[in-house]
This record gives structure tokens, sequence and C-alpha cells, in this order.
């Protein structure tokens, strides 16, 4: 074919400038829309809720604005670069080569996709506080064993993405898939919870599931499905292209669950402290640790500090904020982001060009949204890091003040010249004497509890760490325990909003759709899922029972919603579920998590991920029946009319 | 190779649910190929109760398919009527059928007009009427603006399809992207005698008249029965309004009786300049080949051109599975002077070849309107 090349408009400067000016204030207006609800709500429910204030407001302000920019980067990034070049790839690979190698192609992305993204180190924060003695087997996996770890998620998610492609050749319903899975991996959770050593992974490996599925990888797999979907489908199939996020979420967790039941012949079962530091355990501890040196530093570090004390918690580490290290912020979220987008986009590359051999439609714009995606996402993190992240451990940490006295070690301070003979006593209601003394904060003069080992006779300063709570009385009091339920509940909703993957699924459905399904109704119906499913995980860390309590009986529902639900909704609905674990919801739901976790003693935070994931399934599926039933109602009166049935 | 015969377009717009009746329908009825793309009709339903306090809009949106292919000119009123019993469409509420009579002005081999065998029903007297078709392209997102109108008049329950925009855009270099070209695709179907009146209030609606806002036409349309049942809801009488309109046409055998005076046009002050002697011009080709043919039919004097994904379902063992599955439907809406031209332009960027399996119908268009210049 002859290129005609049609005659270049001549843009000026001033020109170019009225263009952008109203393009880029759109699209930041969008983001600033998006995440708004979960800043304001965090800001005001620390300051006016809590009573406490904002540590470190400047960075914060700063990293919400770099969170605002990042995303609007990259949102336009996966619209002009990565999801057109999926589906390119997606509708050219069919036509060029068998289904193997789309399948291999699929096979190898999909294991990429994990390793690009940096989501299990997330979780692997998020097992900081596990102690080998408690819980070996999660120990090993998140340690010693990381890497099988991401190996087996790596390809849990390979073969999803290859399953779900062979879906849409053979034009298979998710239903059986889903039925198969979720039986499965009900039984496992049971079966494992009832194991000391697996019960502990159960969580973790749900996790993985719903983490694995982050801003890159998904936007890239639907568009990737629906090009293959529709390249290879019956037209007449209905809304395909959806599903694989699906099978995403839930092969990880099979592979994890399998893992851990291999690596569990080897571990020892859980035990008390004493006994792991002890010489006749010594042997069959050590599988934990790569080498006997790394055992002993491990035993070192642990028994540094005097039993009993809290470590990380006494001491106000990150929060006194020390100079942030620019330099290496910038490099490491700039690599990051580089290695996510470039491990996926290499190959794709590679493939379209070798394989499919076909001139590229639009090289500037893909290449100047790829850039984008990599700026946005690296500025995107710099920005959670600084802003968001901080601020949901603020609030995560002073969240159980709802319900008990909680340290704020942020706010401490010390009291030099302290002359102990201005100590007080006093007596309880139930006659037990207590010790205090007055200071003035600002024109008030308050009462502080005193507590002898925090005064140092030597250079008579007093460390005096602020404390907070019980806003309702001691205890997990009714109020105290609803307030942390209903903040989780409108926190996980806010962020769900603000979840970059799911607004591209939102838009890629609007798209099938011809805007019949509407990305706002969809968004809506799934962030309400996730505040619910938050909220459950929440009091499953303060009631301290078993995840299985929450995820058998929803998977159990779920199976029978999905049975009634029609394949679109089937598809979209369990889609949704994966893709609402991002990098937002992610890092406060931890943070929460954590904070709560670690002020009422349990093992580790894991858990309110896969709580999350589970139940905007069950929203959006509630929602497909709704809106079903309400266009076969208005058919069949139509039909009626006619006198003769729909 | 057929050039300028006369054929019949017939194209279904019908509920999502009931699209699997009507494609296996006119399988059996001998439709070898067909064409479908997802849209979504929009109708009032207004909140009742506690929620008519909430505010937001008061449109339901209902999943849509379309089903378009090429027939004999003879065979086109017969399958329309086909698919509408097939459908049940002759009760309002479920979709429109429409048969536009259109040239067929070039075509690769494998791409003719579907060859129905007889023999032809033809629709009973009063069930079919002659009507107009209005097409408006829009920005994505502005549909509904131009929507509500065929709405609010009761005239049809219009439907909506999205599809890619191609003009000054990709003149320009990479600054293009500040331009959206995501387009909405707004069809609706009035009387004979209506169209011109609702053609007007949606260039208001819409305000067409501005730079950049969209486009507007209205076409010819032989035989259609179009969905009127613009309104959800309860129900206070022993029949609909639509029901009853649909029985009176019946009876008096056409549309001519529902003659309106006022439609609630607020009658601009400046008479609309309106553009004559335009043609719809549609290429079918395999999936993206549009943009590059498009591009030549520009050069060689084409304004701009709308780009829709299409899915095209034929047989997979027949010759036409040589044809991918997914095909791009671009439409030019062209001074009928051009396309000669344009076609030549086609012809020479390869679009009739077994690269792109490219297949050209022209519509003729009433009149049409959108800004232009000064």
């Amino acid at each position: 074919m002859a290129p005609s090349k049609p005659q270049r408009i001549h843009i000026g400067f001033r020109q170019a400038l009225s263009l952008l000016a109203p393009y880029i204030k759109d699209r930041l207006l969008t983001q600033i829309r998006s995440v708004w609800l979960i800043i304001l709500y965090l800001v005001f429910f620390q300051t006016l809720i809590l009573r406490i204030r904002i540590f470190e407001a400047a960075v914060i302000a700063v990293g919400i604005g770099l969170v605002v920019v990042g995303l609007t980067l990259f949102m336009e990034g996966l619209f002009l670069g990565l999801m057109r070049l999926g589906s390119l790839i997606g509708s050219g690979l069919p036509r060029k080569s068998p289904i193997w190698v789309v399948l291999m192609f699929s096979l190898v992305l999909g294991f990429l996709a994990t390793l690009a993204e940096p989501s299990i180190q997330v979780l692997q924060m998020a097992g900081m506080s596990v102690k080998p003695w408690d819980a070996p087997l999660l120990f090993l996996l998140l340690n010693r064993y990381a890497h099988y770890l991401v190996y087996a998620v790596g390809i849990g998610v390979g073969v999803a993405v290859a399953l779900g492609m062979f879906r849409f050749y053979y034009n298979v319903s998710l239903k059986p898939f889903i039925y198969l899975f979720v039986t499965a991996l009900a039984g496992a959770t049971v079966w494992a919870s009832l194991d000391a050593n697996l019960a502990s992974i159960v969580g973790l490996a749900w996790d993985c599931g719903a983490v694995t599925t982050g801003p890159v990888t998904v936007p890239l797999v639907l568009a990737l499905g629906i090009g293959v979907s529709r390249m290879v489908g019956s037209a007449e199939s209905g809304t395909t292209g959806f599903g694989v996020v699906t099978l995403a979420s839930l092969l990880p967790v099979v592979a994890v669950l399998t893992l851990g039941a291999v690596l569990n012949t080897t571990v020892p079962a859980p035990m008390s402290r004493t006994g792991f530091f002890s010489e006749e355990n010594r042997a069959r501890v050590q599988v934990l640790f790569e080498a006997s040196s790394d055992f002993d530093r491990y035993r070192l570090q642990e028994t540094g500090p005097a039993p009993g004390e809290v470590p990380a918690e006494g001491i106000a580490d990150d929060g006194s904020g020390p100079a942030i290290d620019m330099r290496g912020l910038l490099q490491r979220n700039g690599v990051a982001a580089l290695k996510a987008i470039g491990l996926l986009t290499v190959p794709i590359f590679l493939v379209f060009f070798l394989v499919v051999r076909e001139r590229l439609p639009h090289p500037d714009e893909i290449l100047l949204g790829l850039f984008l995606c990599v700026a946005g996402l690296a500025v995107f993190s710099i920005g959670i890091e600084l802003g968001l992240d901080k601020l949901g451990t603020q609030v995560g940490k002073k969240l159980p003040a709802a319900f008990k006295t909680i340290a704020i070690p942020e706010a401490g301070r010390a009291i030099d010249g302290f002359d102990p003979t201005i100590v007080q006593t006093a007596v309880s209601e139930s006659g037990e004497p207590y010790q205090f003394f007055f200071t003035q904060k600002g024109r008030r003069v308050v009462s502080v509890p005193y507590e002898a080992e925090r005064f140092d006779p030597l250079t008579r300063r007093y460390h005096y760490t602020p404390v907070k709570g019980p806003l309702f009385g001691e205890g997990a009091t009714v109020p105290g325990v609803l307030l942390v339920v209903v903040f989780a509940f409108i926190m996980g909703y806010g962020a769900t909003l603000a979840e970059p993957a799911l607004n591209a699924l939102g838009v890629t459905v609007e798209d099938v759709t011809a805007g019949a399904f509407r990305k706002s109704l969809l968004m809506q119906a799934v962030a309400v899922g996730v505040g619910i499913g938050i909220a459950l995980g929440v009091m499953k860390i303060i009631f301290a029972f078993s995840l299985a309590w929450i995820l058998v009986p929803a998977y159990l529902v779920l199976l029978l919603v999905t049975r009634l639900s029609t394949e679109d909704f089937v598809n979209i609905g369990w889609d949704s579920a994966g893709v609402t674990t991002g990098p937002i919801t992610v890092p406060l739901v931890l943070a929460i998590g954590l904070g709560i976790g670690s002020q009422v003693g349990v093992v580790e935070g894991f858990g309110i991920l896969a709580a999350a994931s589970v139940c905007p399934i069950l929203t959006v599926l509630l929602l497909g029946l709704h809106v079903n039933r309400k266009q076969r109602d208005a058919l069949a009166e139509s039909a009626d009319g006619d006198g003769r049935k729909s | 190779m057929s050039t300028g015969k006369t054929i019949s377009l017939v194209t279904a717009h019908v509920h999502k649910n009931i699209a699997k009746d009507v494609t296996t329908g006119i399988k059996d009825a001998g439709v070898l190929d067909f064409y479908m793309y997802a849209a979504r009709s929009v109708v009032i339903d207004k909140k009742q109760g506690v929620w008519s306090m909430l505010p937001g809009r008061d449109l339901a949106e209902d999943p849509l398919e379309t089903i378009f292919f090429l027939a004999t000119h003879e065979a086109g009123p017969s399958l329309a009527h086909r698919i509408a019993e097939l459908g049940h469409l002759y009760a309002p509420g479920r979709g429109s059928v429409l048969v536009e009579a259109v040239d067929l002005l070039e075509g690769h081999a494998l791409c003719r007009e579907n060859e129905v065998p007889g023999p032809y029903v033809p629709p009973p007297p009063g069930h079919l009427h002659t009507c107009t078709g209005i097409c408006c392209i829009m920005q994505r997102g502005q549909g509904e603006t131009v929507a509500r109108i065929p709405l609010d008049t009761g005239t049809c329950v219009p439907a909506i399809h999205f599809g890619t925009g191609m003009g000054v855009r990709d003149k320009m270099g990479l600054l293009r992207i500040t331009i959206p070209w995501e387009k909405e695709i707004v069809y609706a179907f009035t009387t004979l005698h209506e169209a011109d009146n609702i053609m007007e209030m949606m260039i208001e609606a819409g305000r067409l008249e501005r730079p950049g806002s969209g486009f507007i036409y209205t076409f010819p349309i032989e035989k259609g029965l179009v969905n009127i049942r613009v309104r959800r809801g309860q129900q206070q009488h022993a029949a609909s309004i639509e029901q009853i309109v649909t029985t009176l046409d019946s009876i008096k055998g056409g549309t001519d009786w529902r003659r309106r005076r006022n439609l609630g046009s607020r009658r601009a002050g400046r008479e609309k300049q309106y553009i004559r002697n335009l043609v719809d011009m549609v290429l079918i080709c395999d999936g993206g080949t549009g943009p590059d043919l498009m591009k030549a039919a520009m050069a060689a004097g084409a304004g701009g051109a709308t780009i829709s994904s299409v899915q095209y379902v034929r047989p997979a063992d027949s010759p036409q599975g040589a044809i991918p599955p997914v095909r791009d439907a671009c439409s030019m809406v062209i001074p009928e002077s051009m396309t000669g031209r344009v076609r030549l332009a086609l012809e020479a960027a390869g679009a009739f070849t077994d690269r792109c399996h490219g297949r050209v119908h022209v519509r003729k268009t009433y009149k049409a309107f959108t800004y232009i210049g000064g």
C-alpha cells in the first residue's frame, strides 16, 4: 500500500498550550475526584475522631500531591500505551500463530507479571513481625524461601493467564473453573487450618492471590484477553475477554498452599520461644535459615532487647521525621517502575515484531504511553510511600485507641531537669494507688501518669510518651469496635474508588458493553464490597477468629450466586475481585491490619486482603442479578403485549 | 465484484437477551454472513418512591446487540419481517429493525450481499413503515444529551454505540493525544415528517453549531419497525401508550396520522445552514486495516471518518472463513461527487485485496449539519 502522507497541520506554541491546558486539567481533576474521599477521610478521622494531630503533615501533603500526579500520568499511559499494546498483541498473535504459541506466550507473560510487580514485597512487609517459633512455615516462606513463594505465585498466574486464553479458544464458561477451584480451595483451607503449621500460611496464600494482580498486570491482561477472545471466540458468546484476572487470583492460592504443604514436611511444629532457641531444637530449626550463621545473627537480634519489651514500638523510629533520602527514593521507585513496565513490554514488543510482524500503529503514541506509565508509576509509588503510606500507618497505629490505650511515640518528648518530688499519688476507684504529675501543655495544665522506669536519675530526664484512648471505655466495647469497623468500611470504600486497576477494568467494561454497564455502577458495587470485606477482616483480627470462618461461608454463598448469575456478570464480578487490591488499598489495609494486630497481639495481619477480595464478587454478582431481573421484567412486560412469551 | 447495485442493508437493534434468537433465526433463513456489535439503548426510568428524592439521572440503559447484513433488494423487507417475528419486535420495547436501500459500490469477491433463497414473505401491510434515520456522532460521554430528544418526544428508543474518530487529529503531531478520539454514535428513527423537527432539536441539545462538537445527518429508511417504548415503569392504564400507537399504526397502515405540531423546539433565531448532497460511504475491512485505509481516503479529500469495530459472523468452513472475525466499519460522510475519487483512493490503497477484504456501500443522506467555519 502506498503510504499516503496527509499534510501536517502546524501548531504554534500558544495553540499547543491551549490544547494541552484543558487536557491536563481534565485528567488531573479526574484523579483528584478519585482520591479526595480516601485522603480527606483519613485526615478527618485522625484529627477529628481520634483527635491526634498528623505528624509530618508537610511531607504527607507533598506525597499526596505526587500520588495524584502519578496516577494521572499512569492512567493516561495505560490507555495510550499499555492497553493498546495488549490488545494489539491479543488480536495479532492468534491470527499469526497456533494456539500453543498463544498459550506459551500467556504463560510467560503471567509469570513475568508476578516478577515485575513488587507486590510480594508488600506481603513480606506484612510478615515482618512473624516470629519463627510461632509460625515456622510462614517464617520460612517469607524469609529463606521467599523466592520460592514468588515463583509459586508466578507459576500460578502464568497458568491462569494461559488457562484464560484457552477458555476463549474453546468458548468455555468460567463457571466450572470457579466451582472446581473454589471447592478445592475451600477444602484445602479447612484442611490446612487443622494443621498448626499450614494454618499460619492460609492467610498468606489467599492474600497472595489477591495481591498479585496489580495495576500493570490487570490492564494488560484485560486488553490481551479481549483481543484474543474477539479474534478466536464466537461472536455470540457475549461479553468475553474477562475472567483471566479471576483465574489469576485463584491459582496462586493453590500454588502457595501446595508449596506450603510440600515444605511442611521439613519444618518443625510451632514451639515456645525458649524452645526455639534451646540447643536440642537447634538442628530442627536450622532448616528455617540459610546458614547457621544466619540463625546466630537472628538469635542475637531477637534476644538482644530485654524480653517483654515490644521492639520497634517503644522508640520513635520513623515517626520523628528523619531526613528523607530523596535520591534513594527516586532511584528505587524509578527502577521498580521501569522493571514493572519493561519486563512486560519488552517480551510483547519482541513477540510483536518477530511473530506478528505487523506495523505498529501510532508508534509515537504507544511509546509516549509507555513512558508515561513508567514515569507515572514511579511518581505514584513515591507519593504512596511519602504520603498515603505514612498517613495510613499513622491512622492504623492509632486506630486501636478506639477501644484500648495506646502510646503515641511520635508525640513523645523528654523533660529535662525533671524533679521526681513533683510526682503525686492518687487513688483509683478500685483503691489502687496511681502516680502522676502535672505538666503544662500549651496554656493548659494536664496530668500525666508517672512511670518510674522512664525517669533517668543521672541526666534527670523524664521520657514522656503521651497515650490516647480508649475513646469508649476499656476493653473491646461495642462502640469502640464499631468505630474501628465503620472506619475500616469507609476506608476500603474510598481506597477502592482510587484504585487504578479497577478504573481500567471499569473503562474496559464500559467499552465492551458500549456503555450499557456503566463504570460508575461497577466501581460503586466493588467499593462497597471491599469496604464490607475489610470491615470483616478487621473484625477477624480484633476477635482473633480463623480466616476460614469468613472465607468458607463467603465462598459457599458465592458458588450459589455464581450458579444463578449470567456468564457476563460472573466474568466481570469475579474479575473485579482480583483488581480491587492494588497499590492504594494494600498499604492502607496492611497498616490497619498490622496496627490492630500489634496492639491486640496477633501473629500476623494477613487475611484482610483475602476478605476484601471475596466481598466485592458478591456485591457485583448481586447487582448483576438485580439488573438482569429488571431487564428481564421489562422485556417480559413488552412481550406480553404481543400475546407471546419472551 | 458487483458495482453500483442497489441492495438492502438490514439492521436490527435488539436487546442482548433476544439477540441469540434473532441470529439463529436469520442463519436458518439463509443469511450466510452478518455483522454484530455491542450497543446500548437508553429509556426514561423515573425513580419511584423514596428513591425519587435522590439526585441523579432518570435514564436506564439496556445492553443492545446491533446486527446488520446486506441482502438482495428483494429479500430485504421479508428478512426484516422475519427478524421482527423472531424477536417479537412487534411488541414495543424489544428492539427496532430497519431496511435501507444502499448502493454496493465495490467489494472483495468474498464480501457480497447475501442471496437469501425465496419465497419471500413480505411484511403484512401496516407492520413496517417508511421512516427516517438520524445519525449523530458526538464525543464520547456526550451522546446522551442528544439521545434525550427522541426519548422526551416519545419518538423512539435511540441506539448508541462507540467508535473512534479520525480527522483533524491525524494531521497533527503527538499533540493529537489531547483531542479525544473516542466517539459515541447515536441512532434515532422518526417518522418522515417529524425528522426535521427532531433533528433540529438534537442540534440544539447537542449544541452542534459549536466547532468540534459533533456531526448529524438524516437518511432514508425504506421499511422500519421502531421501538417506541421510551418509558419504563408503572402503568396506570389498561394499555400502554406505546401499545395504542402501535395498534393505530397498523390500523391506519402507516405513521402519517401521528402529526404533531409543536414538539417543543425553541426555533433558534438563525436559520440553520444544512449541507445537502452528502452520502455516507461505509467501508468494511479487516480489523486493524481501517485507520490506514481511512488515511488514504482522507488524502483523497474525505474530511474525516468514524471507525467502529464489528464482529463478523460467518461459518468458519465457508470461503468467508478466510476473513478474520474482527472487522472495522469505517464511515465517511462526503459529498456525493467525491465518491468516485475516494473509491479509487481506497482501491489504490489495497482496500479490496485479500489483505483487507474491503467492501464499500453508500447510503444517501437527506441533509446534514455540523459546524462549518466562518
